[in-house]
């Protein structure tokens, strides 16, 4: 039997061969990137939470990728700056009293069907993201209230978004990739309304109804979204004929950048860029405006007769390390002042009652109520501040509070599950984050007494009405003056509030022969402006 | 005919099972889906939250829930996903082919690999070539599979530029026309024997990866079944009688040592699904395994369920058809 098992042996070789011969060749074929730049094909690595590409129904990071590469707004950003909103489909002007924007077409744009972008799409556009009651669908409407904006027309060429009150974030929140200007008349012909009615998602789903440097090619949410360039753009064309963006873990982004199958990697963490750069590969790292934060509880109901001790809350602060949390966050990383990020208008820089210092909080601790018991800090297993890992922090933080006499027990969870519990207000003390909705200190209200974050903390407006009245003084304030007010609303924050704002996370972005990569921190990145 | 029957009976009964556990283990995970699907903002509006729960049907107590879907499962109709915003059936049909060809070739592999290195294994009982296949064997059965993926996609692809990359097709190629949606053949229909050399290309290394645990799972026990064949009288005579090797090989102890074979294949294909969530995250591949993993992550209950009735229709339908071989090759198994 000697010549059989001599036959299975070559047998096996064979098959073997014939598998790395195979995929030898292809790999050898396909050439990696180089092939890709010759084609013209941009292939950008991302972990995707995509769920559409309806901007009236996206908010997530992905699909704020897509909607900017697919969609105009009717005002924009200028690269990085996300001080300055500037002109895109319309200029704009506000009303004295800061309450209404009238936006002023520019009659230059053109939708990918050929249709012109109208002030009629605009308003369509912006009426439908209010009648979908989608998850964008509160930027058109005041934060406090709930109550949505007036959207009107004025003529062929403008139209009014007004607020009841005065709203001098208004130009801040229509460059938002979700009120992307859709082309209403194709949109229409395929189930579009401006109702809960509307079945157009899956239309735009397979295919773009919009006027930006992109149009959509193919679709899939949980692995790949191709985008072909739109004939109709009337900006600067893009390097780019086609684009790739899939959807890759971390470990392998890295792996896919340095082997040229990617050009760009969005979701490396500082662990993985170490040492990555060299040659062809670059890495751009910038703050991200995604704060993480700690809470305390301050309903006496949960926070067992603990956290809710205003001592207790200044210990914590105090015996936080946060240079030791910086560092886990990884090089690039800052601490912000307050819960405002640090690129924002009214962004603090410091402030010192959230600075480490032993031997205040050991006193703090002295002063309290605090008799020993066991505080949980719960935080989000399956979610990262920007690639780092929650669980990493709130390791540091509990050996931070034990140092200071505190015992802590660590409560990882889902974050659906953490979620669900934190919204409710019964978790006595965590870790999460707050990334944000457009890039203006208003957003930032809800971490009042009273307001929907504050209330998850158990923190009520009778609490701390000091903090309250410094909330209405950032509301009130105009031009110039709203810079300091809001600074004044996070140092009363800081000094009787719930919240200790910790870091702010690098965010990294890692090419591969391509340039032009701009980080924004409401769309990421814009694929048009990569070369 | 009635063996059959008996089977198809017991598969729609286990069917049901799936449905049941399912629904069950779904609704038993802490946090509420709704939530976990809205932005922050959204989540604190409650004429949203309310909006987007009628919208899913979890208005209704669990129990109406479950016969609503079950309702709607006659009609081929597995709702809406929270994650992807499709019909759950569409993004399965875009997603099961692409699991299907990774599965199918990675079985083929495990298949042809791991029966002839049993069979050099068994016809060299003890000799050096047997400890080597029988330690590779243990390896494959060890290694955890998405290390190895992980590990196989740095060498091949980084290292040794043996590999392509990531995904199911080169990125300057755009899928071919789908006709069955296995990019292979659906190239091939399509009259682009590029795209399809591609398409098998990027197979390659993922089909290895997951085929390691089954090869290995194969050889140990097709090794162990073909030695017993080995011994028995009928193959005795057959050698003895002067038939050529091949013959005795084909005819006698394959045959013979098929049906253990046979068992493992089956179980081995649900091994190949649950190791497909990890392999597919790795590469990027686009199929159950990554919808899976995206749906668990999300609590998209719906996409979930989906998942679970079609990984366990599968693995029913693969064993049912096991039973069904099983009985033709063995006779015995239709009379017990």
């Amino acid at each position: 039997m000697h010549h059989i098992s001599k036959r299975a042996s070559a047998l096996t070789a064979s098959a073997a061969a014939l598998a790395l011969i195979l995929s030898g060749c292809s790999a050898g074929g396909s050439g990696g990137g180089q092939q890709a730049s010759a084609n013209k094909t941009l292939v950008v690595d991302n972990t995707f939470d995509l769920k559409t590409s309806d901007p009236a129904r996206a908010f997530e990071l992905t699909g704020s990728i897509v909607d900017k590469a697919l969609y105009e707004t009717a005002l924009t950003f200028e690269g990085s700056d996300v001080t300055k909103p500037v002109p895109q489909l319309t200029t704009y002007s506000m009303s004295d009293d800061d309450k209404t924007i009238t936006l002023t077409l520019d009659g230059k744009h053109v939708f990918s069907s050929g249709n012109p972008v109208t002030i009629d799409d605009i308003v369509w556009s912006y009426k439908r993201v209010q009648g979908i009651a989608g998850n964008p669908s509160f930027l058109l409407s005041n934060l406090s209230t709930g109550k949505p904006f007036t959207i009107e027309k004025t003529s062929d060429t403008t139209m009014t978004i007004s607020d009841t009150v005065a709203n001098p974030a208004l130009p801040y929140i229509l460059p938002n990739p979700s009120l992307g200007v859709l082309d209403s008349k194709t949109l229409e012909e395929n189930g579009g309304t401006t109702d809960k009615d509307d079945k157009a998602e899956s239309y735009l789903n397979g295919k773009s109804a919009g006027s930006g440097p992109y149009q959509l090619s193919s679709y899939n949410a949980t692995s790949k979204v191709v985008f072909v360039k739109n004939p109709e753009y009337t900006g600067t064309a893009p390097k780019y004929g086609r684009v790739v963006l899939q959807n890759v873990t971390g470990p392998s982004q890295k792996t896919d950048v340095q082997g040229g199958q990617a050009q760009l990697a969005l979701n490396l963490n500082s662990q993985q860029v170490n040492g990555l750069e060299s040659g062809s590969i670059k890495v751009a790292k910038t703050t991200s405006a995604n704060v993480g934060y700690l809470w305390l509880n301050q309903n006496e109901q949960v926070s067992g007769g603990v956290t809710n001790d205003p001592d207790f809350v200044k210990a914590v602060r105090h015996a936080i390390d946060y240079e030791a949390l910086r560092t886990v966050a990884g090089s690039g990383s800052t601490q912000p002042g307050g819960i405002v990020p640090s690129q924002f208008l009214g962004a603090l820089e410091s402030d010192e009652n959230n600075t480490t210092d032993a031997a205040a909080a050991k006193s703090d601790l002295a002063s309290s109520g605090y008799a020993e018991q066991t505080v949980t800090l719960s935080y989000p297993t399956d979610a990262t501040l920007d690639g780092v890992s929650f669980a990493d922090m709130a390791q540091s933080v509990q050996s931070n509070l034990q140092d200071a006499g505190i015992t802590v027990k660590l409560n990882g969870l889902p974050i659906a599950t953490l979620l669900d519990s934190f919204r409710a207000g019964k978790l006595q003390a965590g870790l999460m984050y707050w990334g944000p909705d457009f890039p203006d200190p208003s957003d930032y209200l809800t971490f009042s007494p009273g307001e929907g974050l504050g209330l998850r903390a158990g923190w009520t407006e009778s609490m701390s009405p000091e903090v309250t009245k410094a909330k209405e003084a950032a509301i009130a304030a105009e031009g110039d003056a709203r810079a300091a007010a809001y600074q004044a609303w996070q140092k009363a924050s800081n000094a009787d509030g719930a919240f200790v704002p910790l870091v702010q996370a690098a965010r990294y972005a890692v090419t591969n022969g391509v340039t032009g990569v701009t980080p924004n921190a409401i769309w990421t990145v814009d694929l048009a402006s990569i070369e | 005919m009635r063996y059959l029957a008996i089977r198809l009976g017991l598969s729609a009964v286990l069917l049901v099972g799936v449905t049941i556990i399912t629904f069950v283990l779904t609704n038993l995970v802490p946090g509420d889906p709704i939530t976990a699907a809205l932005g922050e903002r959204a989540a604190g509006d409650p004429k949203i939250v309310a909006a987007y729960r009628e919208a899913q049907g979890l208005d209704k107590p669990p129990v109406v829930q479950y016969f609503v879907y079950l309702g709607n499962l006659l009609h081929g109709d597995l709702g809406t996903s929270i994650g992807t915003r499709n019909p759950v059936v569409q993004d399965l049909a875009y997603a099961f082919p692409a699991t299907a060809e990774l599965a199918v070739f990675a079985i083929l592999v495990a298949v042809v690999i791991g029966l002839t290195l049993a069979l050099v294994a068994a016809l060299r009982r003890n000799r050096l070539s047997d400890q080597l296949i029988r330690a590779v064997s243990v390896v494959g059965i060890s290694v955890p599979t998405f290390w190895l993926a992980v590990a196989a996609y740095f060498l091949f692809f980084f290292v040794l530029h043996w590999t392509p990359g990531s995904g199911r097709l080169s990125a300057f190629y755009d899928a071919p026309p789908r006709v069955t949606g296995l990019f292979t053949v659906d190239a091939l229909l399509a009259g682009q024997p590029d795209v399809a050399g591609d398409a098998l290309a990027h197979l390659v290394l993922p089909g290895m990866v997951l085929a390691v645990y089954t090869l290995g799972l194969l050889v140990r026990f097709a090794r162990s079944s073909i030695l017993d064949v080995l011994n028995q009288d009928y193959v005795r005579a057959a050698r003895a009688k002067g038939l050529p090797g091949r013959r005795v090989i084909t005819a006698y102890l394959l045959r013979g040592a098929l049906l253990p074979i046979l068992t493992i294949v089956g179980l081995a294909f649900g091994s190949l699904l649950s190791g497909a969530v990890l392999t597919e995250q790795v590469f990027a591949w686009g199929g159950i395994g990554q919808y899976a993993y995206r749906a668990s992550t999300a609590l998209d209950l719906p996409s979930i369920m989906g998942v679970g009735l079609i990984v366990g229709a599968v693995y029913i339908t693969v064993n049912f058809v096991i039973d069904v071989v099983y009985g033709f090759v063995d006779p015995r198994v239709r009379v017990g």
